[in-house]
């Protein structure tokens, strides 16, 4: 009898993933609207004269993003949830790891296109020289939204079956992010002020280690959260 | 020699918080023969199926099965955003079986070739519950496991997925069928298991296929277990 690699399965989870959520789009346009609103509500909501673009702009994008993001990771196995198909996907060969990639890449396109929308929303709002630092900008973008969605998704694996994950999953979800979001919030402050690259260093290294640290234990989790 | 049992069961118990739903429960069935779960509400064979197919843990006991393992159970377990044939070739790729003309056999079969390409959240009940069958039936399970097959099923529809019993018992696999619809399933069960109040209090062959008798006994075991 043939077996599914883990390759085979990440790509089927994050296909049926994304499948889905381009015929519902619910998560997608919930997300979408919530950065539009949250970019304007913090731009109009300031005094010009007081505070500046390069103050309010790196904590507006991070706001934007990680509250964006949850919308998506929330749906992530809510999905599951429907019908008992984790149930589904457990009587399956399939490896944790394996649904555990797919849950992830799924994730990384769909707030990754959260993000590619975003930010021009973010370019129209807020008048900060990004054109010239935008390369080093997605790379920070990339590397912060790696981790975000790592352990994001093993936190939304863990709180899909309490009664009101949607709530649950802020709250146990927003301490881990810390380090990440204020690594970006100060890389992105950085970057759009021009300065070297040697500043950048430490945080990037902090936002590095995070991403290596959690992949990794929310990667050797997930097979233990699977089991009821 | 008598066959070696494809699934073995030693005083297994499951409880949720302070209650237990299945107490010591133990059973052996060999390839080839199907075993009836029959009980009231509550009595624990939709827990004893889902700690035989792995979906929870044992509390106490242990369980040995051998081979794969299919599941058709009150959810169908599939997406309803996606189209039969989709969900179908979902899990046919994570069991790593080859997909289009099995599948297509598969539909066929259960009677959804025309729906094949519909989303699934528009089907009816019994529609869902042939769906579910075919998910149990991608990977030919060695064992399968069932809860409540007939469930919403008409009769055309109940006399096909029989007659995939009988066929998957001649190829040598085991099931084990929870049901409260013992007229249509005693004529494919060996034996019948009566669950009261979490127990197998009794495992029995099925004399002449009499779904009569086996009600019979059900009542007089609950009687004497009240």
């Amino acid at each position: 009898m043939p077996r599914s690699t883990t390759a085979s399965v990440a790509f089927a989870v994050a296909a049926k993933d994304l499948k889905v959520e381009l015929r519902t789009k619910t998560a997608f346009v919930s997300s979408l609207v919530f950065a539009v609103l949250v970019l304007a509500v913090l731009y109009f909501a300031r005094d010009k004269t007081t505070v500046g673009d390069f103050d309010l702009a790196p904590g507006a994008l991070w706001v934007t993003f990680t509250f964006a993001g949850m919308l998506g990771l929330n749906r992530a196995f809510l999905l599951e949830r429907e019908n008992r198909a984790l149930d589904g996907l457990r009587l399956t060969p399939a490896s944790a790891t394996g649904i555990f990639l797919g849950k992830v890449m799924g994730n990384l396109v769909f707030l990754g296109v959260v993000e590619l929308v975003s930010l021009p929303l973010f370019i129209l709002f807020y008048d900060v020289p990004i054109w010239s630092q935008l390369p080093i900008l997605v790379a920070v973008i990339a590397m912060a939204t790696v981790g975000f969605v790592a352990v994001g998704t093993l936190l939304s694996a863990m709180v899909v079956r309490t009664r009101f994950s949607e709530v649950m999953l802020p709250v146990l979800l927003l301490p881990f992010l810390v380090p990440p979001i204020v690594s970006a919030v100060q890389l992105t402050w950085r970057i759009l002020a021009l300065r070297p690259l040697s500043e950048l260093t430490g945080w990037l290294s902090l936002l590095g280690s995070f991403d290596i640290i959690f992949f990794t234990l929310s990667l050797m989790l997930f097979e233990a959260i699977l089991v009821e | 020699m008598p066959a070696s049992p494809s699934i073995r069961v030693r005083e297994v118990s499951r409880r949720f918080g302070h209650r237990w739903v299945v107490r010591k429960v133990s059973l052996d069935i060999v390839p080839g023969e199907a075993v009836m779960l029959i009980g009231g509400n509550g009595a624990g064979k939709t827990t004893l199926l889902r700690v035989l197919a792995g979906l929870l843990k044992p509390s106490k006991g242990t369980i040995e099965l051998t081979g794969t393992v299919g599941m058709v159970a009150h959810h169908t377990m599939m997406y309803d955003a996606l189209t039969a044939r989709e969900n179908l070739a979902f899990f046919a790729r994570l069991h790593g079986v080859p997909r289009d003309e099995w599948l297509d056999h598969l539909l066929e079969l259960l009677g959804l070739s025309h729906v094949a390409h519909e989303r699934i959240g528009t089907f009816s009940r019994g529609m869902l519950q042939r769906l579910a069958i075919a998910r149990s039936l991608l990977h030919r399970p060695d064992v399968l496991l069932l809860d409540e097959p007939l469930s919403g099923l008409d009769d055309a529809a109940a006399q096909v997925v029989l007659q995939v019993i009988q066929e998957l018992k001649s190829r040598g696999a085991s099931l084990v069928i929870a049901t409260h619809q013992l007229v249509e399933l005693v004529s494919v069960a060996e034996r019948v298991g009566i669950m009261v109040q979490g127990a197998l209090v009794a495992l029995e062959p099925i004399e002449g296929r009499d779904a009569a008798a086996v009600v019979a006994r059900y009542r007089e075991l609950v009687t004497h277990a009240a």
